[in-house]
């Protein structure tokens, strides 16, 4: 009887480890090979948008201002590092996926935004997006989050990915409500992030970490320096580790924010960072130990 | 005996849930006016030659958290403030370090633990403030959250309601939020809240 109990135990354990591996780790993930059909030029699309008429309102759209509207798109295109996703958001995800959108399909990127703004709907490499109303009515109205208030395609399109693509952080909160911007309803795990990406680019996407387990790297500094020439690399990471927002040292270690690896670095055990993230790049130097310490995901993606 | 030790834990945890951090001042911005009024006034002739902002990321007021922000590039880096490397970045990226330095030992003096530049938009027109986080001094129970005062110094007058509570313009009668939080009139121009975060 004794030994049937522990036998018992020990399965249960086993399938609620399993069940865990499961849910939390991401090996490596997602292969949606279309690869690409999609791409284009800066040129292509500035072309393109000089074409239209920049003046036309939207009465589905009623708080977006054209001028504000194509300014932005245009400046998208000049200037693609310069995607904001605004402060105290949870929009890091996908602006780290706009990064990756203008490296690819420029051109894809101002037609989509264009026929949303004219029709309300659009679709973006298979991709079909019909925003909710409240997201209609919502952009254009976001404020005090730094340069995304003047920023309309920018909050549209921000607005628009996050009612389109869904997570399990999402489950309590899939309709969106006025200043759901800062809550669960615009959050992103990990394997949301790989998906959205997967089907937006239509590209290899590889992923190791999970949103509560570290990579299980040995040397994570030399992971990242092997696939930074060749592929895209995306890290999500603890940023409150970077930006401290208390003294507290007890403090429970989660990922929060997504950000692209664009240059890395090691000097006299020093490792120099150079990451985009909120509209252009920073650049930080941590402790290998520190590095291991944020970093729960790393996505590489196909250039 | 392990019962009475269970019934006293479960107590414990029920009163010092119950208690949240309380800051022993209710008047922390006059009692150091002249010193947070200075050193917001020097970071606003600091910051427009070459933006930066300063944290201090422990309880001793001396590990320093200063990010230097280009157009192009914002750099991060973590100093003990009495180290070299501290001036010798400073010097490298042509700041005033002597400035600088200044702000850092009246922040100490004052427990301002974060200074940072706001851009915010008023009929799509850029406009500014400052904003500085203290730490002041509190009685924390276990399990409580820390709490910080954040003040937000605007460049103009801003409208409030009839509770103080900062407003979005002078004909709404929605809050102007900053990073979430309801901010609380001091002056017309300087504004305070209660935050269990500094940044």
């Amino acid at each position: 009887m004794h030994n049937q109990v522990k036998k018992l135990r020990l399965l249960y354990k086993s399938i609620i480890f399993l069940f865990l591996l499961l849910l939390l780790s991401k090996g490596k993930c997602i292969a949606n090979d279309f690869l690409s059909d999609l791409s284009s030029t800066k040129r292509e699309a500035l072309e393109f948008l000089d074409k239209i008429d920049q003046t036309k309102e939207s009465s589905l759209w009623p708080n977006i201002k054209p001028k504000l509207f194509y300014d932005n798109l245009k400046l998208n295109l000049e200037k693609p590092m310069s995607f904001y996703p605004g402060r105290s958001t949870n929009f890091c995800a996908y602006g780290a996926l706009s990064y990756l959108i203008m490296e690819k399909d420029p051109l894809g990127y101002v037609k989509f935004m264009n026929e949303l703004y004219d029709k309300g709907e659009a679709t973006f490499n298979k991709n079909n997006f019909k925003p909710s109303k409240a997201v209609m009515k919502a952009a254009g109205t976001l404020k005090f989050k730094g340069v995304l208030d003047i920023r309309h395609a920018e909050q549209m399109w921000f607005l628009v990915l996050a009612d389109k693509f869904k997570g399990y952080l999402n489950f309590l909160h899939k309709r969106f409500h006025e200043g759901d911007e800062n809550t669960f309803w615009a959050a992103t795990n990990l394997a949301k992030f790989d998906r959205m990406v997967s089907k937006m680019l239509g590209t290899h996407v590889k992923a190791v970490g999970s949103d509560l387990i570290k990579p299980w790297v040995k040397d994570v500094y030399s992971y990242l320096e092997k696939r930074i020439d060749s592929t895209i690399v995306s890290l999500y990471i603890n940023n409150r580790i970077i930006h401290k927002k208390t003294h507290d040292k007890i403090k429970f270690s989660i990922p929060t924010h997504f950000i692209i690896l664009r240059q890395i670095s090691k000097v006299n055990n020093m490792i120099t960072l150079r990451y985009w993230d909120y509209g252009g790049e920073t650049q930080m130097q941590i402790s290998p130990g520190t590095l291991k310490k944020i970093i729960f995901g790393i996505i590489t993606i196909d250039k | 005996m392990i019962r009475n030790l269970f019934i006293f834990l479960i107590i414990y945890l029920l009163l010092t849930a119950s208690c949240s951090t309380k800051i022993i001042s209710n008047n922390y911005y006059q009692e150091q006016k002249e010193n947070l009024d200075n050193i917001e006034s020097r970071y606003e002739k600091l910051n427009p030659i070459n933006p930066f902002s300063l944290s201090f990321t422990d309880k001793d007021f001396t590990i320093i958290s200063l990010e230097m922000i280009s157009d192009t590039l914002t750099r991060i880096y973590e100093f003990n403030v009495y180290e070299q490397r501290l001036a010798d970045t400073l010097l490298k990226y042509n700041y005033d370090t002597a400035g600088v330095y200044y702000l850092i030992r009246k922040m100490q003096e004052t427990k301002v633990t974060w200074i940072n530049n706001f851009d915010y938009y008023v009929n799509d027109q850029p406009q500014q403030l400052i904003i500085l986080s203290i730490k002041p001094k509190t009685i924390r129970y276990i399990f409580s959250p820390p709490k910080y005062i954040a003040l937000a110094y605007f460049r103009a007058p801003q409208f409030f309601d009839e509770k103080g509570k900062l407003l979005d313009s002078r004909r709404t009668k929605q809050f102007r939020k900053i990073k979430g939080q309801v901010f609380y009139k001091i002056t017309d121009r300087i504004c305070y809240t209660i935050t269990e975060k500094y940044r």
